[in-house]
């Protein structure tokens, strides 16, 4: 009985820490929402991508949380706003990497969560806007570290 | 009497700049409209104590890297690529040349390639004696990059940082001319 009831618990504390990271990937989700004066695409069936990652852990990573915007009407200074309303999130987000070529802008943060770290990449091009939260187990971070701004190009284009 | 008075007014008008890290002048805004990919690496203090934790113990180089990176306050690096060579000017990059002069910066490493344009410069900052920090310029035809190390390193630990975070790798002379067979280029 006692046994079952530290499963439990311990069970209900994964969902609560989980759940917690959930709500701030969806406080960056709102907010990006109302400065666009948009909301994301749903997509199908990705809930089951993290089914598959916390199986498989593809590339190393843990949890993907994704929010694609579409439509947007992104003017000159659309990466400067993202970087603004990130910072003032005060999440702990620190700017890590930022690409900026003739089709798009990707602007990579870092944080830590316990033992693993999480990445947020931006990727802002004509019209549209993805974010991703991914968090990645040290082998993965590792290759980020090593080639940063290879890393962010080939987290786009994945 | 005078000359003491002004000799302090000097030093303490002075004094600062040695203590100063490189700053990227507001011309390198005007290339990046030009360039066709700008990368930004931005690693302060707090970033670099988080991405220490996550290099690995059990592969050397990165073990290596990961001692070094302790001694580190910031790795900034800054590159431009363009389409077709010529789209930035010396002068773009005089800005960046004028405050790595003495007395607080020499530069230790210049490694010209005649063959591909390719021009290697690595500067370090002395404070109290002490190192504290590094600049490398790389400049070629369709490529401009700058990267600013603050903090204490060895310059001999140069090429163990090059090749993580965005730096690249740079030889020193002695490594270059070694691996032309001892011909400089």
């Amino acid at each position: 009985m006692k046994a079952a009831l530290v499963v439990i618990a311990s069970w209900m504390l994964a969902c609560a820490v989980l759940e917690g990271a959930e709500r701030e990937f969806d406080e960056i989700v709102r907010v990006v929402s109302n400065g666009f004066h948009t909301r994301p695409v749903h997509i199908p069936f990705f809930g089951l991508v993290n089914l598959a990652t916390s199986v498989a852990r593809p590339s190393g990573v843990k949890h993907v949380d994704l929010a694609v915007f579409e439509n947007l009407d992104l003017g000159g200074h659309a990466a400067g706003d993202i970087a603004e309303t990130i910072r003032s999130m005060d999440r702990g987000w620190l700017p890590f990497v930022r690409v900026h070529n003739h089709a798009e802008t990707v602007l990579v943060y870092m944080t830590q969560e316990r033992s693993d770290c999480k990445l947020l990449v931006v990727t802002i091009e004509s019209g549209e806007l993805t974010v991703v939260e991914l968090k990645l187990n040290p082998e993965a971070m590792q290759g980020w570290l090593r080639d940063p701004d290879a890393a962010a190009v080939r987290s786009v284009s994945r | 009497m005078i000359a003491i008075k002004t000799a302090l007014i000097a030093w303490i008008a002075l004094a600062p700049l040695g203590a100063q890290s490189l700053k990227l002048p507001a011309s390198l805004d005007r290339l990046a409209a030009k360039a066709s990919e700008v990368v930004d690496v931005t690693m302060d203090a707090n970033l670099l104590q988080l991405a220490g934790r996550f290099l690995s113990d059990k592969d050397a180089d990165d073990a290596k890297v990961k001692k070094l990176v302790d001694g580190l306050k910031g790795i900034y690096v800054r590159s431009f690529e363009f389409e077709k060579a010529g789209e930035y000017l010396d002068s773009d990059v005089e800005p960046i040349r004028a405050q790595l002069q003495a007395p607080a910066w020499s530069r230790i490493v210049g490694v010209r390639s005649v063959k591909s344009g390719e021009n290697s410069e690595v500067y370090i900052k002395t404070e109290n004696k002490k190192i504290g920090g590094l600049a490398i310029l790389v400049t070629e035809p369709k490529q401009l990059t700058i990267v600013s190390i603050e903090g204490t390193i060895d310059p001999d630990q140069l090429s163990e940082l090059g090749g993580h975070f965005g730096i690249p790798k740079v030889e020193s002379d002695s490594q270059h001319k070694n691996s032309k067979g001892g011909k400089d280029e």
